[in-house]
């Protein structure tokens, strides 16, 4: 009974052992897999950029109540030294004649499955995970932009966080850069226009009621 | 050609041990792909359980423990190593089912909200669930393991125990 509990360990541990190192095989050997030494949730740093000044404009007045999720979302923002932009604000940006000549570019941080179900017509797609796809068009048209507006998909996501990040630490100065919390959900929610497909597709959704 | 009455229960209960193998395997299998195909998004799952700070540890836990997982399934499904195989699923089971149980009990402080309708996606694969399911469903699955662990479903395996001179021994 005894020797026959120590086999069954010994073997688990084998089990273990082996499966651990396919396992980590698989990830190298995979087009998909983690860079193990890549920290990809940067912390970045407290410090709010001096030049910048905070857009945190309330949507509407029942909006300045703000919700414990919504002090959740600006504290982990202001954590990073990063800037919060609100849906309104962005809504002012998307309309901005600025943005038709990239003085405002939009960067979405959503992977591009979710980036051709539908983006912020005219986004330019930035994988945080998978920089190296974009990062090298985008990265050019942020440096040359007055503002860039980082989302993702909204609520816990930080995604955004991550490719403003990301963008700052390329060299995109801090004030430049403003991540609007409230994401890709918040923009649909409120019937904002929605683009398909390929950036500049003209394929564009309503979803207006 | 018959089996006796008496063997009959035995024999049924030996059959359904193998489905219960194959079943777990096919389980397992189909859940670490379904990571290991999107292993960003396991990764920004496995965070949430604030398991590790070090970058290096998280990285590693999110890229192996999908692959891991569909490793154990294939042992399973093939019949290799099934005791063996079995106890490494209790461990990985009752300390991940641990930290699931934690991350419910802070997110029902956190949203005021009865236990059991507490959902979240725990990074299991198979996106949000209710909490008490997902808690039912981890305690089949360490029973399922122990039972395997215990030397059912021996029958129609490749090599059930590495170190036997026979195969279903």
């Amino acid at each position: 009974m005894k020797s026959e509990i120590r086999t069954i360990v010994v073997e688990a541990a084998i089990v273990a052992i082996v499966g651990a190192g396919l396992a980590l095989a698989a990830n190298e050997l995979s087009p998909r897999g983690l860079t193990l030494s890549r920290d990809y949730f940067p912390k970045g740093t407290n410090a709010i950029p001096a030049a910048a000044k905070p857009v945190q404009v309330a949507d509407s007045p029942a909006a300045t109540n703000e919700s414990s999720e919504a002090d959740q979302l600006s504290g982990r923002l202001r954590d990073k030294g990063l800037q919060e932009v609100k849906r309104s604000q962005v809504d002012v940006f998307f309309h901005d004649p600025r943005a038709q000549d990239g003085r405002i570019v939009f960067v979405d941080a959503r992977d591009e499955d979710h980036y051709q179900e539908g983006h912020i017509p005219g986004a330019y797609e930035l994988d945080p995970y998978h920089p190296e796809k974009k990062l090298e068009t985008v990265l050019p048209l942020c440096e040359a932009a007055e503002e860039v507006v980082v989302y993702c998909t909204g609520g816990d996501c930080e995604d955004s966080d991550t490719a403003a990040l990301l963008l700052r630490d390329a060299g995109v100065p801090g004030r430049k850069l403003f991540v609007y919390g409230g994401g890709f959900e918040d923009w649909e929610a409120n019937h904002l226009p929605v683009e398909t497909g390929a950036r500049n597709s003209g394929v564009l959704n309503s979803t207006h009621p | 050609m018959t089996s006796e009455p008496s063997t009959r229960p035995r024999t049924a209960l030996e059959a359904a041990a193998v489905l219960a193998r194959w079943a777990l395997g096919a389980l397992f299998i189909y859940m670490g792909l379904k990571k290991a195909l999107h292993p960003e998004e396991f990764l920004k799952l496995t965070r949430q359980y604030e398991m590790v700070h070090s970058p290096f540890l998280l990285n590693s836990i999110a890229a192996g423990l999908p692959w891991f997982e569909a490793f154990c399934g294939a042992l399973l499904l093939t019949g290799i190593a099934v005791r063996g195989t079995a106890l490494t699923l209790v461990g990985v089971l009752v300390p991940f089912t641990w930290l699931v149980w934690r991350r419910a009990l802070a997110l029902q402080t956190l949203r005021a909200i009865p236990f059991c309708a507490v959902k979240f996606d725990c990074g299991c694969g198979a996106g949000e669930v209710f909490i008490c399911h997902k808690l039912a469903e981890n305690s089949i699955l360490i029973l399922v393991s122990c039972w395997l662990l215990s030397g059912a479903g021996r029958r129609w395996c490749a090599r059930h125990a590495i170190f036997s001179r026979r195969n279903g021994d």
